[in-house]
């Protein structure tokens, strides 16, 4: 059976490996037997169609470039909204997730218009860049994300951010952070999230597979399991 | 003269002394001369030729090759050595160099500056040219992305510079948009270049300055290369000065030539270290020094970087090549020595400890470099370690690299047990400065061939 990846501008927002997440779900995927085919679609596409996408994922990138893609993507923000609507799992990683959001302040005060999936905002500074390793859980089933945030800006105060950072080690300003709609999860995590959180990755497959009607087959990857352990035994210990 | 910028050398120099009696050279004088007077450097008077030096990668090799050039040239030049460039550092040594009075004794100030740094230091003074070699992804958790450190480095710019820039990397270039007076230096196309690009990502894909896609007529490595932007006109600029051929012996000899016609013995010709020397004789030249006497003098140069150190383990010879974590640039050219070779040969990378204080989530930058490249090259085994092992080893299961090659260890030591009782390949061992200990006092050091 085939799955089908949309690679949302792979050569413009890949600024941390988050190649990477699409790779781990690529093998995944084919380790449950589907045929695997990505899409690739980036900033000088005329069209970007979200019909028949099993799932969905941009990573990190330039705020620079970011902004552009925030008033590119606006074009087809209709297809977005009914994928999201009909289930289509989805991905957004490091500063692609602003752009879910009703607006960005930039550094110099200029605003980049959100595609207002939530009414969450961002505001940007350009002296230094937000760093650091966080730990985020999930309130109500206890899950813990590991990972990296390298980014120029903090979120607003709102409610609806769904995991809150019970660890933060160097310069983040976070108390909580990443979305879910349906199967969407923006998440402020840079790089191969789905490397150092296993669970996330597994959750997605079941996912697709459920919506293609096959049956989850179990497949250990120890590798990964054994980073997110690590990270996350290194992380809670660690002094703040 | 005020009195709070004499106790400041005083103090500084005072301080410097003592350090220097036990042993010790660091930035603490600096510390202390700027907490009596935080504008001392704008109170000290400096030489009419100064040179700093910035970018992600080399700027080390290059200030100590313009200071080599210079030297041999009779100037007498006062410069920061490694570790020691933000500002406390700059204040040591300009106040080690400068009489009671402020004035800084020699010819010329040198300036291994800081990619973040260098707007604090420039706002007290501005250095007569100011080199930039590269902008690559480096240490991103620490430095921030290329186009941030562009920002910061923007900001330490000023009228009264003379930029000297490399004309191959497009957001380097980009600083000379519009600014008369400019030098730059680059690669002429050479037999090494490649049409396509190589590597996990491109940053040369899009203009830096209007965003709309680029066309190379060739590249040397990564993004470098000779650039055109299909849309605002931004695009490589004429240079100064060239690298217009590499040559190597079959007796290893290796020497590149600049403008056609200075020759210049070196100890590899890799293109990402002729950069570093193209930079050092640009400057040179700008600084007044003729051009076939910087050759020479860079020619007598011995690199002493140590990227290179021969060893035998076991039955197995082996060379590690220093590289830099968080740097997947610095990854990418080692891994090239690697396919160059034709031996049947193995590799280990080493990736134990990123940050030297603390354990940290972030091993993103292994997801960018192009481990892909080994699938070509006639590999007997490849050899994980480190507390990151199981990253890598994701990475390289995706790699598409035949998992029976491929040895997985937490501990360097184990690795190192089992490359010295099962290996009988020539052993490449690419790591970073923090973790190459782990595997030289495991080794035996043989003299480089
Ligand atoms: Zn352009």
């Amino acid at each position: 059976m085939n799955v089908k990846i949309l690679y949302l501008y792979p050569d413009f927002m890949n600024l941390y490996g988050d190649n990477g997440n699409v790779r781990i779900l690529e093998r995944r995927l084919q380790d449950q037997g589907f045929d695997v085919e990505t899409v690739r679609k980036t900033i000088t596409d005329k069209d970007i169609c979200f019909e028949d996408v099993d799932f969905v994922y941009m990573g990190s990138g330039f705020e620079s470039n970011r902004n552009k893609v925030a008033s590119h993507l606006a074009q087809f923000r209709e297809g977005l909204v009914k994928a999201i609507d009909d289930g289509v799992p989805m991905l957004f990683t490091g500063n692609s997730y602003d752009i879910l959001g009703d607006k960005i302040e930039g550094a110099n005060g200029e605003i980049t218009q959100g595609l207002k999936l939530f009414d969450f905002n961002f505001k940007e500074q350009s002296e230094k860049r937000f760093t650091g390793d966080v730990v985020l859980e999930d309130p109500e089933t206890k899950d813990i994300l590991v990972g990296f945030v390298n980014r120029a800006g903090a979120p607003e105060d709102w409610d609806g951010f769904a995991y809150n950072a019970i660890k933060v080690i160097g310069n983040v300003p976070l108390k909580k952070d990443g979305v879910r709609k349906n199967n969407l999860l923006g998440i402020s995590l840079i790089g191969p999230v789905l490397l150092k959180n296993p669970k996330i990755a597994e959750s997605f497959v079941r996912i697709i597979c459920g919506r293609k009607g096959t049956e989850y087959k179990e497949v250990s990857y120890p590798n990964s399991e054994r980073s997110h352990e690590k990270t996350r035994k290194a992380l809670l210990e660690a002094e703040a | 003269m005020k009195i709070r910028v004499f106790t400041a050398i005083l103090v500084c120099k005072v301080i410097r002394c003592l350090a220097k009696l036990m042993g010790r050279g660091s930035s603490l004088p600096g510390k202390y001369a700027l907490k009596i007077c935080p504008d001392i450097l704008s109170c000290l008077k400096l030489p009419e030729l100064s040179i700093a030096v910035t970018g992600s990668n080399g700027k080390t090799s290059t200030v100590e090759m313009i200071a080599h050039v210079l030297k041999n040239n009779g100037l007498s030049v006062a410069y920061n050595k490694e570790g020691s460039n933000q500002i406390e550092g700059v204040v040591t040594f300009l106040i080690g160099d400068s009489t009671m009075g402020g004035k800084v004794k020699s010819d010329v100030v040198l300036l291994e500056a800081d990619e973040r740094y260098s707007r604090h230091i420039f706002k007290y003074f501005h250095p007569k040219y100011f080199v930039i070699n590269n902008l690559y992804r480096d240490q991103m958790t620490r430095n921030g992305h290329p186009e941030f450190i562009k920002s910061i480095i923007g900001q330490a710019i000023y009228d009264d510079m003379t930029l000297i820039l490399n004309a191959d990397d497009p957001l380097v270039a980009s600083f000379g948009k519009g600014r008369e007076g400019t030098i730059y230096f680059g690669a002429d196309n050479l037999p090494t270049d490649v049409k396509t690009h190589e590597g996990i990502y491109d940053d040369g894909k899009y203009c830096p300055i209007c965003k709309s896609p680029m066309e190379y007529e060739y590249y040397h490595y990564n993004h470098i290369g000779k650039f055109r932007c299909t849309s605002c006109g931004f695009a490589r600029h004429d240079t100064d000065h060239a690298l217009t051929s590499t040559q190597e012996t079959a007796d290893g000899k290796a020497s590149v030539t600049i403008d056609n016609k200075y020759n210049i013995p070196v100890f590899f010709s890799g293109i990402y270290h002729c950069y570093n020397i193209l930079a050092a004789f640009t400057a040179s030249a700008a600084a007044g020094i003729d051009p076939a006497k910087a050759a020479e003098a860079l020619g007598g140069y011995i690199l002493k970087s140590g990227r290179i150190s021969d060893f035998t383990l076991g039955k197995t010879e082996g060379r590690l090549l220093l590289s830099k974590h968080e740097n997947s640039v610095s990854y990418d050219r080692s891994i090239d020595v690697v396919v160059k070779d034709k031996r049947k040969k193995s590799v280990m990378f080493i990736v134990d400890a990123i940050s030297r204080k603390y354990y940290t989530s972030d091993s993103s930058w292994l997801w960018d470099i192009d481990f892909e490249k080994l699938k070509s090259a006639d590999i007997d085994r490849i050899i994980l370690a480190g507390q990151y092992c199981d990253d890598l080893a994701v990475r390289f299961d995706l790699a598409g690299i035949d998992s029976g090659k491929i040895k997985v260890f937490e501990l360097v030591t184990d690795a190192a047990e089992y490359c010295r009782n099962d290996l009988d390949s020539f052993l490449y061992v690419i790591t970073c400065f923090s973790d190459k200990e782990k595997i030289l006092s495991e080794v035996t050091r043989r003299e480089l061939a």
